[in-house]
């Protein structure tokens, strides 16, 4: 790629991001759009997203695949893996050969077997803060070069002051209310896929793809869609409210 | 109960292997909000509501009392998934929960506030608070209560699910809110039995725990569509 129009796409890039930081920003919205921006900006094949939970433990919130091979594979990597190295000591890690990394073996085995070579895991922190992982898989060997670990960090930084807004961040370090509801976001739209997918018999990849489109074609949340999915008041099949809303 | 070092509820320099305790869940609502206890307690793989810590024994009470009359705030907030806030314990008739009103009283409560613990749309329990004194809580202190609600439902419901159990389970089992097939069969039981996220999810425990199976593996025979909810109605 020239540096012309590496520099245009990085700028579209940010443009995108900070267009997705409205007042009532998804944020599981903004982390799609950052990890798919860098798996497209750094020539990478699949990235992955995981954000702390109350007790310290990584939950996936936003991959670009949905596909349960690649989410085993962040989930391991969220046990034992370079994910969890780098929310540990809040510092970029980077493997350039996955087959080199005997510390992790299941982690290992896993990325491996879908093809996946070299991983960059990219800190999501603010100040003393780490509130997650972005982690960029390639098919091919060695580290993300320098200029392109340093883009990947500076998107996460974006969207990690979008997610924890200055004013939020308190010295004891209380997480937010934004980070919290991510994370229930994350849980409500596994939910609606659940729903979607007995509904109307499709996949788990597939539930999810007609949950994105439905909010993106409507300009509505991936919450507020998945919370009408599963309270049973949005029909996504048909477009249509159903007017019979019930509390779930 | 051990660990009181770490706290739920707290970005930490993490990964590392830890079991939150009771004590550990119920301090930031302490700490962080103008009440003077909390009780939290959380629906168990049998159905019943177990408490999981409680930060003085007034609060220990509040919910004890609940669960022996079987009204008040907690069991509105469980129903409904929404705050319930009393306010003026004194002021007022109470005719939702007459007699539990008067045994507030006689135990020094003013004010009472119950908070639903969600998982997506699942509610799993419960914190209630309690001041001595009536007067409302802030807008602000709503949110942070709720915010903190949220934070600790799942390491609430995981606490729970490890108290129930004398093996120690393995990693995948005990983080049941890592599963995402959790989630997803739970949405798939509230379309096959036609109820609610809440009612789905206990349905799933419930069938866990009498089939002898961990969750997860109730969870993937559902997504897998191996298992149907709608075969195992009598």
């Amino acid at each position: 790629m020239s540096e012309v129009s590496r520099e245009t796409k990085l700028n579209a890039a940010f443009v995108k991001l900070a267009d997705t930081l409205t007042a009532d920003f998804d944020v599981v919205d903004l982390l799609h759009t950052l990890v798919q921006e860098c798996v497209d900006l750094l020539d990478t094949q699949a990235g992955g997203l995981m954000l702390s939970d109350a007790s310290g433990k990584l939950q996936l919130m936003a991959s670009t695949s949905e596909r349960a091979d690649f989410v085993e594979i962040m989930q391991l990597n969220a046990g034992a893996g370079p994910c969890v190295d780098c929310f540990t000591t809040g510092k970029p890690v980077s493997v350039a050969d996955i087959d080199d990394s005997d510390q992790w073996p299941e982690f290992r085995g896993a990325a491996l077997e879908q093809g996946f070579h070299s991983v960059h895991s990219t800190p999501m922190r603010l100040r003393g803060n780490v509130i997650g992982t972005m982690n960029l898989f390639s098919t091919s060997l060695g580290e993300l070069n320098r200029a392109d670990a340093d883009v990947a960090q500076a998107l996460a930084d974006v969207a990690t002051i979008g997610i924890l807004q200055e004013r939020v961040i308190r010295e004891s370090s209380i997480v937010t209310e934004q980070l919290q509801r991510a994370l229930d976001s994350r849980i409500l739209i596994e939910q609606a896929k659940g729903v979607l997918s007995q509904t109307a018999n499709l996949d788990m990849d597939e539930a999810f793809t007609v949950l994105r489109t439905y909010a993106r074609s409507n300009q509505l949340s991936l919450r507020s869609v998945a919370e009408g999915v599963i309270d049973r008041s949005l029909d996504v099949f048909s477009g249509q409210l159903t007017g019979r809303p019930r509390r779930a | 109960m051990v660990g009181k070092s770490a706290r739920a509820g707290v970005v930490r320099p993490a990964g590392q292997e830890r079991r939150p305790t009771g004590d550990d869940l119920c301090s930031p609502f302490v700490e962080f909000l103008p009440v003077t206890g909390v009780s939290i307690s959380v629906v168990g793989e049998t159905g019943r509501q177990s408490t999981i810590c409680a930060s003085d024994p007034v609060a220990a009470r509040v919910e004890e009392l609940q669960f022996d009359l079987g009204e008040g705030p907690h069991w509105t907030a469980m129903q409904t998934g929404q705050p319930t806030l009393v306010e003026d314990v004194s002021a007022g008739e109470h005719p939702e929960w007459p007699v539990f009103g008067e045994a507030l009283l006689e135990i020094g409560v003013g004010a009472l506030f119950a908070f639903p613990l969600p998982m997506g749309a699942v509610t799993i329990g419960v914190v209630d608070l309690y001041r001595t004194t009536p007067g409302p809580l802030s807008v602000g202190s709503v949110a942070t209560a709720r915010s903190l609600a949220g934070w600790v439902a799942g390491p609430a419901v995981r606490y729970a699910i490890q108290s129930a159990s004398a093996e120690i389970p393995s990693e995948m089992q005990m983080a049941p809110e890592l599963r995402r097939e959790v989630h997803q069969a739970t949405g798939m039981v509230l379309v096959q039995l036609e109820t609610n996220a809440t009612d789905a999810f206990f349905r799933l425990r419930a069938h866990a725990y009498s089939s002898g199976q961990t969750l997860q593996d109730v969870a993937h025979q559902v997504v897998t569509r191996r298992l149907d909810f709608r075969d195992l109605r009598e």
